[in-house]
């Protein structure tokens, strides 16, 4: 395996106690829901960012690898960790375009540093040939781009990090809000009367379900989702809802239930760079047991759950759980005697999904790729620590 | 014209000499050796220059497909240059562009097996078709890492080429068989996953190689088994067929019915004398493509295309 081009060495101490503690309690288990995950994270690399020494852009850059790459070593198959770094590094990128930093005080005469995004564009005179090279600066005249050149906002560097600290004040409000962004189209998908079916416990979901219940009376199955019986908690939280009526069934009833469902509504841990879920285990089943029935399913999902990969095996994102809740180990004979496994998620291939819905509508599998383009394009930076 | 500088020949020699160059890339190898050679003094001579010599590149060889994704970059490169100063500054623009482009596509396929390594996994047994380079590159990179595989290679007729794919690979240490053609739907049940590369990959998604990867796609599909097609960025090209019939390869004379006289007809002839040698793969039946440039849908072709072309 390639060696991380830069050690924790350029973290403080201070920096990496933080980043420790907080590798501690990811091992641990004990920040496994998907938004608070993503929230601590970006509250980890706000704290480092502003406890870190760092004076230009690609420190700062840099700075947030670093943090991803520790991260991502310690918890490989979590997803969500990389989406977030991901969209803080575009943050980045996109904050330092056509800004020019001069130092406090003096005139604005002598730029500091060049920002990457006009270094980087060292192609000026004789620019790349061949797809993916960018040609919007070609395409340009000379004239254009000197009063482009012109237009590079001058900052000091205390205005950038402001900037910078507002941008992420902003992700996490977005982040906060994101449930309620995405129920509000929950109207388009819900009708009354309707039977919808879940399964696991998904926020996203009961947000949707809630929202929807204000103005319409419906029925919910939930499916128990056995091991963990987080089926039994989403059924508890709509419970008190008086508009919707809670149905819990086993989850070997899913097939049979099906053919009287409208529509299968999902949560999920993450979504592929393809349109495929890592969402709880029994996800797939019901997924292929509504594409028998041609019921439509669609799943709901913040951006944050947008990860830039795409599935190299079926399991190359999941883990196991602990298989005391499928054969308790008081059974210790029997324990002895067979294997257990008790996988925490499914695969779901794209083809069975028909919509995803997040805070700015619904959206195909096939276009995915495309949202994800806006969010991520450090995928390669990354991708060393993901793939064995 | 260019007096004694002869494309072709160049394009031609270029080919010989090296046998792990791409058409595309020999294709604006030789477009950058002409101009560097003439001396056009107005930019309007200069574009039409470089235009008639694409068209008789084309002209000249088979396999006109991939080789004119190499000539449309260039011509792309040309227009966007246009803007120049001088005919001059533009000719220098190009030449170290086309230079570039030529020295960096060597690179591709590296990348390329970079993106499609994760995907080579251990105990995997592999399916593939004919002979590419650069699936030669990704299971050349995965037998570096030290993965353990098998691969079924197809016979690939008229020409074989799966043949020169086995002896590569056995080279390599890779466990390998070589199947008929005709057994594709026999052995498919052992297959863990199916790679093809690509002559040309198209504006649909879809994509334009050896005979024989249309119903190698369709078996796989039917045997919801995956399909990874790998194609270097500069394979891209601007086409939209609807048909196997929609390529520019085709000619009339194709599996015709032509009258034959019963005492003259050499079926074993006739055989690779009026056959197809490309087909046309829908994007549908392809589940990923490993590209330089990532992986990718085939969706997310057509938008790189676009995104080239009509910036």
């Amino acid at each position: 395996m390639e060696s991380p081009t830069s050690p924790s060495s350029q973290f403080s101490r201070e920096a990496a106690i933080y980043v420790d503690g907080f590798i501690t309690r990811l091992r641990r288990g004990q920040v496994v829901e998907a938004k608070r995950l993503a929230m601590e994270t970006v509250n980890l690399v706000e704290h480092v960012i502003s406890i870190s020494r760092w004076n230009d852009v690609e420190t700062l850059s840099e700075l947030i690898r670093a943090v991803g790459r520790k991260l991502l070593i310690a918890q490989p198959r979590e997803l969500l960790i990389a989406n977030v770094i991901c969209r803080l590094l575009r943050m980045v990128a996109e904050e330092s375009e056509s800004v020019k930093f001069v130092e406090d005080g003096w005139p604005a005469r002598e730029p500091v540093r060049e920002p990457p995004s006009v270094s980087s564009a060292k192609s000026c005179e004789t620019p790349g040939m061949g797809l993916g090279q960018s040609g919007a600066l070609l395409t340009r005249t000379f004239a254009e781009q000197v009063a482009s050149q012109l237009e590079v906002e001058s900052m000091t560097l205390q205005g950038f990090k402001n900037n910078i600290r507002n941008e992420i004040e902003e992700y996490i409000e977005e982040l906060e809000n994101v449930e309620a962004n995405i129920a509000k189209s929950a109207l388009e998908y819900i009708h009354s009367n309707e039977i919808i079916l879940t399964c696991g416990r998904s926020r996203t979901v009961e947000q949707f379900l809630r929202t929807a219940a204000e103005k319409r009376k419906f029925h919910v199955i939930v499916t128990e989702t056995a091991p963990t019986y987080e089926g039994h908690e989403q059924a508890r939280a709509l419970a008190d809802v008086p508009n919707i009526e809670v149905v819990v069934i086993p989850d070997s009833a899913a097939f049979a239930i099906m053919s009287r469902v409208n529509k299968v509504i999902l949560g999920t841990r993450a979504v592929m760079a393809n349109g495929g879920l890592v969402a709880v285990s029994g996800t797939h089943m019901i997924a292929a047991a509504a594409r028998h029935h041609s019921t439509q399913v669609v799943v709901c999902a913040g951006p944050y759950k947008y990860s830039p990969w795409f599935p190299s095996s079926d399991d190359c994102f999941n883990t196991l759980e602990s298989p005391d809740a499928v054969l308790p180990y008081r059974e210790g004979d029997l324990v002895a005697a067979v294997d257990v496994v008790s996988p925490r998620y499914d695969y779901v291939p794209p083809e069975l999904v028909d919509i995803f819905v997040d805070s700015t509508g619904g959206h195909l599998p096939s276009y995915l790729y495309r949202l994800l383009r806006e969010s991520c394009d450090e995928a390669r930076d990354l991708s060393w620590g993901i793939h064995e | 014209m260019a007096g004694a500088f002869d494309i072709v020949e160049h394009y031609n020699s270029l080919i010989k000499e090296d046998a792990s160059i791409s058409a595309p890339v020999a294709a604006v190898g030789s477009l950058v050796k002409l101009i560097e050679k003439q001396n056009a003094t107005t930019m309007l001579e200069f574009m039409m220059i470089a235009r008639q010599a694409c068209d008789r590149l084309k002209k000249a060889t088979d396999n006109s497909i991939s080789l004119s994704a190499g000539c449309d970059v260039f011509l792309k490169q040309m227009s966007r240059l246009a803007h120049a100063q001088s005919v001059e500054e533009c000719r220098k623009a190009l030449i170290k562009a086309g230079t570039d482009f030529v020295q960096g596509a060597g690179r591709c396929r590296d990348i390329v097996a970079e993106f499609g390594s994760p995907f080579v996994r251990d105990e995997q047994t592999i399916l593939i078709h004919s002979y590419s380079r650069v699936i030669m590159g990704l299971l050349g990179r995965a037998v570096t890492q030290n993965k353990r595989f098998r691969v079924y290679i197809t016979e690939s007729r008229p020409d074989q080429s799966g043949l020169r794919a086995a002896a590569e690979l056995q080279r390599l240490g890779v466990p390998c068989e070589v199947i008929l053609d005709a057994a594709v739907g026999y052995i498919m049940e052992k297959v863990d996953m199916v790679l093809v590369g690509a002559e040309g990959v198209v504006e649909s998604g879809g994509l334009i190689n050896k005979i024989g990867t249309y119903q190698l796609a369709i078996i796989a599909k039917a045997a919801k088994k995956p399909l990874y097609a790998l194609a270097e960025s500069f394979k891209f090209v601007r086409l939209y067929p609807l048909s196997q019939y929609d390529l520019p390869t085709h000619r009339s004379d194709l599996l015709s019915f032509k009258e034959k006289r019963a005492d003259e007809t050499d079926w074993q002839a006739e055989l690779s004398r009026s056959n197809p040698m490309l087909d046309y793969t829908p994007p549908g039946f392809i589940t990923l493509m490993f590209t330089d440039l990532g992986v990718m849908t085939p969706s997310g072709v057509s938008d790189e295309l676009i995104k080239f072309y009509l910036d």
